[in-house]
């Protein structure tokens, strides 16, 4: 189920980046902890989003701040320097409900998923454990993580 | 011909990127109103009068299938068209969705011109003077 997962959610992410932020991404698996550590160690912001149905889980996103404004930016077709932490935070909640409802669509699933609200973390609760996906962008790194219960 | 147009979404970028997309779209002159659940939209109906709804499904407070639900059982607002604009997208829940009374479903992401083939669908073509009210609005948001 895993792998499926991680299947399904790196395309819903490429679909996202380059639909709605106009970035072109790749990825790289089984990242070590060192490189997640790498990603927690910037200046960040994180949430998660749990979700139910066949199987249920959580999945996080971790973005450094800088790659969030150009996100932000991109998305909302205004300058950096004008979007305030709301901003910025409503994007990546967004980004993050956009992926995970996008990747979930494309999983086959006898009892339809359910999303629930994407909340705001500190970087420092991402994951480093398994079920880790780094992406690269024109920009930073970011990273995904999908924790199945 | 200027419209009202309801956007009902917990995201405050993703309200403001459907507004943009659809002033670029030729109808610059549009009002829009803006909720952050379905609660909220409520309250807004009782006192203004929308030409369409735009409305997310993953809300707090409200769903998007519970104010479309509330929307379809009163006599007042229930010839409003709703569309839902959402990530959560199975086929069991969009059937939801539309025998709930929603006329449509946008699958989250999208592409601009998918939002306003939305609005030209419901609403008919923009007039030529509305088009690019803002001019240096494009599609490529």
């Amino acid at each position: 189920m895993m792998k499926t997962m991680l299947t399904a959610m790196k395309t819903s992410i490429s679909e996202v980046m380059e639909t709605m932020f106009f970035l072109p991404v790749e990825f790289s698996e089984e990242p070590s902890i060192k490189e997640i550590k790498g990603i927690k160690g910037r200046q960040n912001k994180a949430c998660r989003l749990d979700f139910s149905g066949d199987r249920s889980g959580s999945v996080y996103l971790l973005v450094p701040r800088g790659l969030l404004s150009q996100m932000a930016e991109n998305f909302m077709g205004e300058p950096a320097e004008s979007l305030g932490d709301e901003i910025l935070e409503g994007t990546l909640t967004e980004t993050l409900n956009m992926i995970t409802g996008n990747a979930l669509r494309k999983v086959k699933a006898e009892k339809p998923f359910a999303l629930g609200i994407p909340k705001l973390v500190p970087g420092a609760e991402f994951p480093e454990t398994e079920g880790t996906l780094i992406i690269d962008t024109p920009g930073p790194q970011m990273a995904i993580h999908i924790t199945l219960w | 011909m200027s419209y009202s147009i309801l956007i009902v979404d917990d995201s405050l970028p993703m309200r403001s990127v459907i507004k943009k997309t659809i002033r670029a779209a030729g109808f610059g002159q549009s009002e829009f109103l803006e909720a952050a659940n379905g609660k909220e939209a409520l309250t807004l109906l009782k006192n203004n009068w929308v030409d369409m709804v735009l409305t997310d499904h993953n809300m707090p407070v409200m769903n998007g299938l519970d104010f479309i639900l509330a929307v379809k059982a009163d006599e007042l607002l229930k010839t409003i068209p709703v569309v839902v604009i959402s990530t959560e997208g199975n086929e069991s829940r969009i059937k939801e969705f539309l025998d709930g009374g929603a006329v449509g479903y946008l699958a989250k992401p999208f592409a601009a011109e998918a939002i306003r083939d939305l609005i030209v669908k419901f609403l008919g073509e923009a007039s030529d003077d509305e088009n690019n009210v803002d001019g240096n609005e494009n599609l490529d948001f």
